[in-house]
């Protein structure tokens, strides 16, 4: 199913709506988006900036901002804090010697005011892979059980399949209030 | 109105388009994630009118998505895109994107996911190969850092 599809069933409004995926590097956010669209990810290489996804239906915008995990790149996460109606944290599942890291790097991503009550959906991606941690172990590792500011969420997936993307969906749609609706359907539509 | 290609005047924006440069650019049916053309850009796409050959089957996809990809090594603030479609020398499109923050050294795309005209209101290709021209102005804030232009055929 095409993206603009889905799109194109909403009603007709002139929202915009700001995606922001984060995560370490190698943890699989271009994989997951290429594979949202139906693309090879057969050649995704490790991204050197920002990859940036817009969807257009009607006057209505969706924009999906990935952004380099690298060490190098993290100093500059900030910049691309603004107007985030969703925080997506991608989790390789299997590379159990950096959960502290990846741990420590959304701790920080929490603390920021610019974030501040932005819906939070953790994917604890390759779970495909025989050594993954289940998504509990993962909650449990990244402290999420902790979290009392936002609403969040944690889905098994695995980029490189596609199992497990739809049913993240599922959660953000029960959410209610109005920033946390357009963001849920907006998920919806990528999806 | 035409379609022009300009350079910067700006001593920082000379300092940005030095070493700013545009990799490639793709074309995908955007339903299916299948690429139907992709080009590297040729190095003087600054000075020089760019030719793109795409082929006539893009014009029957419903939903298209266009990917550029660029790298900078100097920081930008506030990059802007502009782009202006022009039609037999009419300007008949024109939109724009904000990408904010560009970091130094980096690499970076935009995918942009666009649905066709309806069936009736689409040109034939054989009437639009050569006559549709892309302008596209690079800004930093409202400091222009290079504006080029592509040709397009449909092959």
């Amino acid at each position: 199913m095409g993206l603009l599809s889905l799109l194109r069933q909403l009603k007709k409004s002139d929202g915009e709506a700001r995606i922001l995926v984060l995560g370490l590097d190698n943890a699989g956010k271009t994989t997951i988006l290429k594979k949202l669209s139906d693309e090879d990810v057969t050649t995704i290489t490790p991204t050197q900036g920002f990859n940036i996804k817009s969807l257009m239906h009607e006057g209505f915008k969706l924009n999906v901002w990935d952004i380099g995990g690298q060490k190098s790149i993290r100093p500059y996460w900030r910049n691309y804090f603004d107007q985030t109606d969703c925080l997506l944290y991608v989790i390789d599942s299997a590379d159990r010697k950096r959960l502290e890291e990846t741990g420590d790097e959304l701790s920080k991503l929490l603390e920021e005011d610019k974030l501040a009550g932005v819906p939070l959906l953790v994917l604890a991606n390759k779970q495909d892979l025989l050594n993954a941690l289940p998504a509990n172990e993962v909650a449990e590792g990244l402290n999420l059980f902790s979290i009392r500011d936002r609403p969040w969420q944690i889905q098994p997936c695995s980029a490189k399949n596609g199992t497990g993307l739809q049913d993240g969906m599922e959660w953000l749609v029960k959410q209610p209030g109005t920033v946390r609706q357009k963001a849920t359907v907006l998920f919806l539509c990528i999806w | 109105m035409a379609a022009e290609i300009e350079g910067p005047t700006d001593e920082l924006a000379m300092k940005i388009n030095e070493g700013f440069r545009i990799n490639w650019m793709n074309m995908r049916d955007a339903r299916v994630g299948k690429v139907l053309w992709e080009q590297q850009w040729p190095e003087d796409w600054k000075t020089q009118e760019t030719v793109a050959s795409i082929p006539k089957e893009v014009m029957k996809c419903r939903e298209v998505s266009r990917e550029l990809n660029f790298s900078s090594a100097e920081p930008i603030d506030k990059f802007t895109m502009i782009q202006r479609v022009f039609v037999h020398e009419v300007c008949t499109e024109e939109w724009n994107f904000d990408f904010g923050f560009v970091i130094p050294g980096s690499t970076n795309s935009w995918q942009s996911t666009i649905e066709a005209a309806d069936e009736q209101d689409m040109l034939e290709p054989e009437m639009l190969s050569g006559n549709v021209l892309i302008e596209t102005s690079f800004l930093n804030g409202d400091t222009l850092i290079n504006k080029s232009v592509v040709r397009i055929f449909y092959v």
